[in-house]
């Protein structure tokens, strides 16, 4: 009974963070998590470091989310981005360019 | 993604470094008033992985270590021609053991320096450093040459520094010259440029640079050349870290000899032209009795604003123009070939004149018209710069390394001057003799109305 209660709690935790991933609606515009953050330095730093396909993919979701805002609609049921197949295509960048900024930082204060 | 461990290399080297400054050789006399430094001549290992360190214990306070690898534009392919240029601005790029940062920042809070020069046969990677932070710069120039990461965004933001070199050496007719006399007289190898061509500009990713790396920077192609270190602490640095590669890599070709000529026409006023054969491979006698006749022709003034009399080619183009001239002889050695030969420059009216004059010379020299005096003069003035080079810590530093490179081992002062003596007045004639009878190659830049074409020479 021990050992199975955190295999639950992991379960439950999938669940709740599903649905959640699907009340922020981002994913019926055809987005993906990492199209959603906010453009600071940091981020705008990482997205010049992507690879050129994978920018292009970014910038392409990113039009047709607009076209679809402005437009007042989403998109059909079986092209919005499933919670599975949501890739933090951005997040390994994003690390290093933190880490490189924490870097400076660090050595500023010496 | 990208895997940073900062202690990834270095951890174990701070304790031992700081070995260096108690492993001087400090003999006292007796009385403590007197410290001796017993002068030490350049040590030489070769490790059983090929790399070979070559150290002299100069007693300086500043110490200088430098990484030299048999990687030269020399050993570029068709597919990736100018890589060497690339390679040699991407030394600040992050590594796997330092950022790009860090190595930048690291080494201006020591007040060291790192640089990195090519040539036709090596690449090297030289730092600058107080004794007591080898141990520091150690760390960036390891990582610098032997794990670098090339980030395809770093080595993007290389492309303008790339056309900003260029746009330098284009200022440049010397540069013009020389690069494009290299090119028209060997078919492969040596006729690679030192600047990456036009069309390569920009077209370079980090692959290129990773697979030339690989290929390239081996041990057996490497050598670890410090000045001011202790040559116990250099060897233990090359077997624990610059064994990160091994075997010989990719073979290069053998230079071959062809002979062309190239007429670069401008509109510039004077006229820069270099005629030269084939000669002979450095550190043959052959190479030795060619740069005893360099001196003998003439390789530059003596005197500053001097009128260079002693030069015979200079004396001999006197003659024949009036006109403001510049003449020396060309001298240039490689591991398997070498160019000799006349660089002028002249009025473009005069320029016809002033080439034919020259190589009239060198004839002359070659039909036996060379007197003892004037070759105990030459000797005289090549042994003069060949020691006074020694006396810098840059040219010191390189003579020693390019020796270990090449041949595993470094020459003495003594001998070389020996072996300068050795030359004889039939060693320069036949020398002369091999320039004059050679197939000639040719490169002329500037306005070309009289310079003669390579076969009406």
């Amino acid at each position: 009974m021990a050992s199975k209660a955190p295999a639950a709690t992991g379960r439950l935790l999938v669940g709740f963070q599903k649905w959640y991933y699907n009340l922020c609606g981002f994913n019926k515009l055809g987005l993906v998590r990492d199209d959603t953050l906010y453009e600071d330095a940091d981020v705008k730093e990482a997205v010049k470091r992507l690879p050129e396909n994978v920018y292009n993919d970014r910038v392409f979701r990113l039009k047709r989310a607009m076209d679809l805002s402005m437009k007042h609609q989403i998109l059909p049921k079986d092209q919005w981005t499933k919670y599975e197949e949501d890739i933090r295509y951005l997040k390994p960048y994003l690390d290093e360019v933190i880490r490189e900024r924490e870097e400076r930082q660090e050595w500023m204060k010496k | 993604m990208f895997s940073h461990s900062l202690s990834f290399f270095f951890s174990p080297l701070q304790s031992r470094l700081y070995a260096a400054q108690t492993a001087h050789k400090v003999e006292s006399t007796g009385t403590g008033e007197h410290v001796k430094f017993q002068p030490q001549d350049v040590q030489v290992t070769r490790l059983p992985s090929g790399l070979v360190i070559a150290s002299l214990e100069n007693y300086s306070p500043a110490s200088k270590i430098g990484v030299f690898v048999k990687a030269g534009c020399r050993y570029e392919t068709h597919e990736n021609l100018g890589v060497t240029h690339l390679l040699r601005l991407a030394s600040n790029l992050t590594t796997k053991g330092a950022s790009a940062f860090k190595i930048c920042r690291g080494i201006e809070a020591v007040g060291g320096s790192l640089s990195v020069t090519s040539s036709r046969e090596n690449m090297i990677y030289t730092i600058d450093c107080l004794r007591d932070d080898i141990d520091t710069v150690m760390e960036y120039l390891i990582n610098v040459t032997t794990a670098p990461e090339f980030r395809p965004w770093e080595v993007k933001e290389l492309t303008p520094r790339v056309k900003v070199d260029k746009a330098r050496a284009a200022q440049s007719a010397q540069i013009a010259v020389v690069e494009s006399l290299h090119q028209v007289a060997y078919k492969n190898a040596l006729c690679n440029s030192l600047y990456c061509p036009d069309y390569m500009v920009g077209n370079f990713n980090s692959e290129h640079l990773h697979q030339f790396v690989q290929n390239n920077f081996t041990s057996a192609r490497m050598a670890l050349v410090g000045l001011g270190v202790d040559h116990a602490v250099l060897k233990q640095v090359g077997e624990q870290f610059l064994n990160i590669r091994s075997g010989a890599g990719t073979t290069g070709a053998k230079a071959q000899y062809c002979g062309g000529e190239i007429r670069l026409q401008n509109a510039d006023s004077l006229v820069h032209s270099a005629v030269v054969s084939q000669s002979a491979a450095a550190g043959t006698s052959e190479a030795l009795a060619f740069s005893v006749l360099q001196h003998l022709l003439g390789a530059g003034p003596h005197v500053k604003r001097g009128s260079n009399a002693s030069s015979k080619i200079v004396q001999g183009v006197a003659k024949a123009t009036t006109d403001p001239f510049d003449v020396s002889a060309f001298n240039a050695s490689y591991s398997d070939s070498g160019l000799f030969g006349i660089y002028t420059i002249s009025q473009a009216a005069a320029a016809g004149n002033v080439i034919k004059a020259a190589l009239a010379q060198v004839k002359a020299v070659a039909d036996g018209g060379v007197t003892a005096v004037d070759l105990t003069r030459a000797k005289a003035q090549l042994k003069g710069q060949f020691l006074m080079s020694l006396e810098t810590s840059e040219s010191l530093l390189e003579a020693m390394g390019t020796q270990a490179l090449a041949e595993g081992s470094y020459h003495s002062l003594e001998e070389v001057s020996k072996s300068i003596d050795n030359i004889s007045l039939t060693d320069v004639a036949n020398a002369a003799k091999k320039f004059v009878s050679g197939k000639k190659s040719m490169a002329s830049n500037g306005n070309l109305k009289t310079t003669p074409f390579v076969d009406e020479i």
